[in-house]
């Protein structure tokens, strides 16, 4: 369990992060979003006493972070940046940090096979690949098998395959019933992932929700219709109150109607139906959107203010 | 890559798989462990260590080879467990770099994090890297000293006057700089914890012990016998004191509160600043 409760911290004059409130609970995955630069790493870090707050505090089990009686055996953390000396072998990483937590020595291995450095765990790690180095990354925080996980990034730098494992494990994770936290910029990766969502734009909270109630919220109601007689469907529609339009393909996107409504207007005014879609915003359409305001840098090529395109529902 | 198994069955959620250690939190004694694993595990430090043994005596051999064959007025005064000694001021400035990587090294990779996630009492943190560091360069230190010696004496013996440790001082004087070379390294410790940028920390080392005392030299006469690497050649390291040298009392009690001072404001700092 963690909790931060009207967490803040400024640098120079930006405020990174800005009466931050949420709590993720243990059992499942809790998605971390946010744009680059919205805070994520910023909060992570004072979740893990490395940053001290301006104001606020985070707890994680109840404690201050530099009160827990064994760290590594209470929180597991990968950060961003690495956090190796590229000099010293995987295993010997490794077996120091085991050392600082009365943590067994058969633990290291362990750790290795399941992150799938065994084979390389004697080579320096300075030597290895963004992948490897972030597998190096994962063996650590799983070292005392705590039971709060934080992961800044995780699938940064891995292959695809890496991608899923690492989506697996995280969910692994959690259903052993542990706190998992994993920040990501990337709304479609949470949303594979992740089961909660906390989202954050220029520190301050946007949602705090589950991804099946923000997709629910933030969905459009539009529904597709294509129909050899597009003109008589839409005059059906207009006077049913629907607010229909004609795209450039033919086919009829209309709000103010359900799909089964539709339907039945159809049905009643025996109008042909070739195809009936209901359609929902993208995910990441509905991400750019709420956080468009909050966005630090933004280029300024795009308009990400625009009205989300709808797209079929996934 | 191969496929991966995803997890172990070490790794259930019940029963955290930890050492009996009948502790009841994480302090100064894992910590050391630590810190010991992370100065013998990397290669830099192997390095550091054959370098310094390489110049110290390759120095103590070319000053004591340099006082061979002289008339009688030029050995007047003449301290030969000084010159034996000569080689250990690259000892000094190598076994500085030492304490200073122990922790810029942390710094420079970002090992400081997985650090602090592990011990995140920071105090803990440097009060263990005192320790092993100074327990390391302790017995390199003497170490280097002694050979030092006994190399500087067997050269001396080809023409020129000997030491023996029987002799009044001298086993004071060798014993004392293999000490005050792990006080050299506490020093870089320090000011490396200050500084946290390994150039930045050597060169602030090379100029607080021994570059600025003697600039200023000129200036206001005599300040120099107060810099670390003057205190050690010529009070430390010597058996018959020259000029204006301070006495062995004031030198190591100088050099501790060096060490104090750069430490203490190392402490405040690592507990005040973000990692």
């Amino acid at each position: 369990m963690i909790v931060t409760r009207g967490l803040s911290k400024r640098y120079g004059n930006t405020l990174a992060v800005d009466a931050l409130s949420f709590t993720v609970s243990p059992g499942v995955v809790t998605g971390f979003l946010g744009p680059n630069g919205s805070g994520k790493s910023t909060t992570m870090r004072m979740i893990l006493g490395l940053d001290r707050p301006d104001a606020g505090s985070a707890l994680v089990n109840g404690c201050a972070y530099a009160d827990l009686s064994w760290p590594l055996r209470e929180v597991g953390a990968l950060l961003d940046a690495k956090a190796f000396h590229p000099g010293r072998s995987a295993r010997n990483h490794l077996r120091w940090l085991a050392q600082t937590n009365d943590i067994p020595r058969t633990r290291v291995d362990a750790v290795l096979d399941i992150v799938g450095l065994t084979a390389v765990a004697d080579r320096r790690a300075g030597k290895f690949s963004l992948g490897m180095g972030q597998r190096l990354g994962i063996a650590s925080a799983l070292l005392g098998d705590p039971g709060v996980l934080l992961f800044d990034e995780p699938v940064n730098g891995l292959d695809p395959e890496g991608i899923r494992w690492v989506r697996h494990l995280l969910r692994d994770l959690a259903s052993e019933g542990r706190t998992v936290l994993v920040s990501s910029h990337l709304i479609n990766e949470m949303a594979l992932t992740a089961q909660r969502l906390v989202v954050i734009g220029r520190g301050t909270l946007i949602a705090e929700t589950s991804v099946d109630d923000f997709v629910a919220r933030h969905q459009s109601d539009a529904v597709r219709v294509v129909t050899p007689t597009p003109q008589r469907f839409v005059a059906a529609l207009s006077r049913a109150g629907a607010r229909p339009s004609v795209q450039p393909d033919g086919s009829i996107v209309t709000s103010g109607l359900s799909a089964a409504d539709i339907g039945e207007l159809a049905a009643d005014q025996e109008l042909t139906v070739h195809e009936l879609t209901p359609m929902r915003a993208s995910l990441e359409d509905v991400f750019m959107e709420l956080t468009s305001t909050t966005v630090e840098y933004r280029s300024l090529s795009h308009d990400h203010s625009a009205a989300p395109d709808a797209l079929p529902a996934r | 890559m191969t496929t991966l198994p995803i997890t172990s069955p070490a790794s259930s959620r019940t029963g955290v798989p930890v050492a009996q250690s009948g502790r009841w939190r994480a302090g100064l004694s894992q910590t050391v462990r630590a810190e010991g694993t992370k100065l013998v595990s990397l290669r830099s430090t192997r390095w550091t260590l054959l370098v310094t043994a390489a110049g110290t005596f390759l120095v103590t051999f070319l000053a004591t080879h340099g006082a061979l064959h002289h008339n009688a007025q030029w050995y007047q005064g003449f301290d030969p467990t000084n010159q034996s000694l000569a080689g250990l001021a690259i000892g000094s400035l190598a076994l500085g770099v030492l304490g200073i990587l122990a922790i810029c090294g942390d710094y420079g990779t970002g090992t400081i994090r997985s650090s602090l996630g592990a011990m995140p009492r920071r105090g803990v943190l440097l009060r263990a890297k005192v320790l092993v560091v100074g327990l390391a360069t302790l017995v390199i230190g003497e170490t280097l000293s002694f050979i030092s010696f006994f190399e500087g004496q067997a050269v001396l013996h080809g023409g020129a006057p000997t030491a023996a440790l029987g002799q009044p001082g001298v086993l004071r004087a060798v014993a004392l700089s293999g000490a005050f070379l792990a006080l050299f390294a506490l020093l870089g410790l320090g000011i490396g914890t200050v500084i946290r940028h390994t150039a930045g920390a050597i060169a602030v080392f090379a100029g607080v012990t021994f570059l600025v005392p003697i600039l200023f030299d000129s200036i206001s006469h005599g300040i120099a016998r107060f810099a670390p690497e003057l205190i050690f050649a010529n009070s430390i390291a010597a058996v018959h004191r020259q000029g204006n040298a301070v006495s062995v009392t004031i030198g190591v009690m100088l050099m501790v509160a060096y060490c104090a001072v750069a430490l203490g404001l190392g402490a405040v700092l690592l507990n005040r600043r973000d990692a």
